[in-house]
């Protein structure tokens, strides 16, 4: 029988050992910038964060309350694009227009809660989808308000002032930098605050056995709708950082179903319903795509001598594996599920566990 | 005055009628027995009483109030809940999660929650047992969860499908001496059951559903004395 040791799902406290390093990786991850300059590094980590950021608020619906999204983008892109249009065509700088981007998703979550909850299983899984899509499809219609499907590109992102003093005009990669760290912690804070109330409780009782919760007094719609609502409200503050950072948004790129895929992924591959599993997916995910774009595999396979560069192969690799990632993205899905069901935190933590047994 | 009445409730599944006009009453505190042959349609009587279908037909009165148009969420806020005859733990949560569950029914304190769940845990006699997830447990200490899980919810009436349904005969006795407990606590209780030893032993009253009819009802001795009753139950078996 299965004694429960994991400190995740009760409310005991933190080990003294785990705050401590945790406060070092604080301390670490604050002064990284002072660090290191290199622009490319600066960005990894943006995106490292980002992808965390995206990571746990799928979590709060998926992995906790056992809901699966796969629309998620609509939420991201929305977020992205309310924030841009109002920074673009009415002059709103984005740390307004973010709230603005999380109020409209919170009714755009309303409306496709109110559809998609009366389906359970793998029918909620397409219906998400398919709302996703319609919204897609009209950003690209409705050229009028979203510029189509030209997107919208920054031209210039206003400086940030406290008072008259500026604090930072967007310059470089540092102010986006910890605005990422402040944002994936806030992600992280809220998701263990979540955990640690009834609000964890039930989402976790929903997703277990919905009849049973049920059964048990909690009202689910009320509390489904309440994690939905979460969730998207993380997820668009992770599109209007992303829509700032980059400084350019269209249809495809922040509202296309590879987001949402992506944004399941990061969870999957980390362990769904736990607090680190949308951390180690991003540092799984992140460097993969990155090495995937750049090349990066391709020219390791060349170095090995498997494959020569100029043969037909070596071309086609070349050409084609830089925009083979949703296809690399799939197999993994696949390994994941087959070898690692609770991911890869939860295969590392059984394998742990039976090291231990062996050495008792 | 009546804690529940059924009131001509019948549930039709297509052509099949799982219920057909199946009336009775249940006294504040009182144990009832509901038994029948498989298929009686006794679990789709829990099943309109306590919201997860509307009857087809009839009314459902707890309490007082018509439970016409709820959802099981209301209906335990209103104090009545059911256990599962296919037991449904919360799997990879604890046993003291999956108990206070329950317990958050009536408070939004986490650590008061914790504090019923134990309680509740200790009653069923599941106390060495808090820390372990649910989905491991053996069958007989999940069916002890289930009654947990429902207790803590603070019930006025509880409705208990088939809780010794798969036990060995010491598991259940250890069963129908928490049902006694429970009903020393004044809350009233309706037993699904296909051991007739121990529905004589702990119903003060019994109701036999046969096709979804009912077919009897009395104590116990009126039952086993009922003609009816026997050649149904032979008939079927
Ligand atoms: N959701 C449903 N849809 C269609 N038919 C159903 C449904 N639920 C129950 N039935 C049918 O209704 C009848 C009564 O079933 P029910 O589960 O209430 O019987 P029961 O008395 O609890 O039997 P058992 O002792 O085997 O648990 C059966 O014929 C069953 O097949
Ligand atoms: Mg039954």
């Amino acid at each position: 029988m299965k004694r429960l040791l994991d400190p995740e799902t009760t409310t005991g406290g933190a080990s003294p050992a785990g705050v401590l390093i945790a406060i070092t990786l604080l301390v670490f991850l604050f002064l990284f910038p002072r660090m290191v300059s290199d622009p490319y590094t600066l960005h990894i980590m943006i995106l490292l964060f980002l992808s965390t950021i995206m990571g746990q608020s799928w979590n709060i619906l998926g992995g906790y309350t056992g809901q699966y999204s796969v629309g998620h983008a609509a939420y991201f892109g929305t977020g992205a694009y309310v924030t841009m249009m109002l920074m673009q065509y009415r002059q709103v700088p984005p740390w307004y227009g973010m709230w603005a981007g999380m109020a409209v998703v919170v009714a755009v979550a309303l409306i496709i809660g109110s559809i998609c909850f009366r389906l359970r299983g793998p029918y909620f899984v397409l219906a998400s989808i398919a709302v996703a899509e319609i919204i897609r499809l009209s950003a690209i219609n409705l050229k009028e308000i979203t510029n189509g499907a030209e997107g919208i590109l920054i031209t210039e992102i206003p400086p940030f002032k406290l008072g008259e003093t500026v604090i930072t005009d967007f310059l470089t990669k540092v102010p986006f930098y910890y605005i990422g760290l402040v944002l994936a912690l806030l992600t992280i804070v809220i998701t263990w605050l979540v955990q640690r109330s009834k609000l964890g409780y039930y989402f976790q009782a929903i997703r277990e056995d919905q009849d049973a919760a049920h059964s048990l007094g909690i009202n689910l719609t009320f509390y489904k709708n309440i994690a939905l609502i979460i969730s998207a409200m993380l997820t668009s503050l992770a599109g209007s950082f992303y829509a700032v950072y980059v400084g350019f948004i269209d249809p495809p790129t922040v509202l296309g179903l590879d987001i949402s895929v992506e944004i399941v992924l990061i969870c999957i591959i980390g362990g769904i319903g736990t607090i680190y599993g949308p951390v180690i997916g991003a540092l799984v995910l992140v460097p993969l795509s990155e090495a995937l774009r750049s090349n990066l595999i391709a020219s390791a396979i060349f170095k090995t001598g498997i494959v020569s560069e100029e043969s037909g192969i070596g071309n086609f690799l070349k050409e084609n594996l830089a925009h083979a990632h949703t296809l690399i993205y799939g197999i993994l899905v696949v390994v994941v599920i087959l070898f690692m069901p609770d991911g890869v935190l939860g295969f590392f933590k059984a394998l742990t566990a039976k090291k231990h047994k062996e050495a008792a | 005055m009546a804690i529940l009445e059924i009131k001509h409730v019948s549930k039709f599944f297509g052509g099949l009628a799982a219920n057909s006009d199946v009336s009775f009453e249940m006294e504040q505190g009182m144990v009832m027995g509901l038994i029948g042959p498989n298929g009686a349609g006794k679990t789709t009587l829990f099943n309109c009483i306590t919201g997860y279908y509307p009857p087809s037909k009839g009314d459902v009165v707890f309490d007082g109030r018509s439970m016409h148009g709820l959802l099981p969420d209301k209906v335990c806020k209103l104090g009545m809940v059911r256990t599962w005859q296919k037991v449904r733990p919360l799997a990879k949560m604890s046993v003291v999660d999956n108990v206070m569950v329950g317990a958050l029914c009536r408070t939004g304190s986490l650590k008061k929650a914790r504090d019923m769940a134990m309680e509740q845990i200790k009653v069923v006699g599941l106390g060495q047992r808090s820390g372990f997830l649910a989905g491991g447990l053996p069958i007989g200490e999940r069916k002890k969860l289930e009654v947990a899980r429902v207790l803590a919810t603070q019930p006025k009436m509880l409705l208990l499908d088939e809780v010794m349904g798969g036990l060995n005969p010491a598991e259940s006795e250890e069963i129908i001496h928490l049902i006694l407990t429970i009903k020393n606590l004044g809350i009233t209780q309706m037993v699904i059951e296909h051991d007739m030893k121990a529905i004589m032993r702990i119903s003060d009253r019994i109701v036999v559903l046969n096709s979804g009819e009912k077919l009897a009802e009395g104590t116990p001795q009126e039952i086993v004395g009922n003609p009816n009753v026997v050649a149904a139950y032979l008939g079927s078996e």
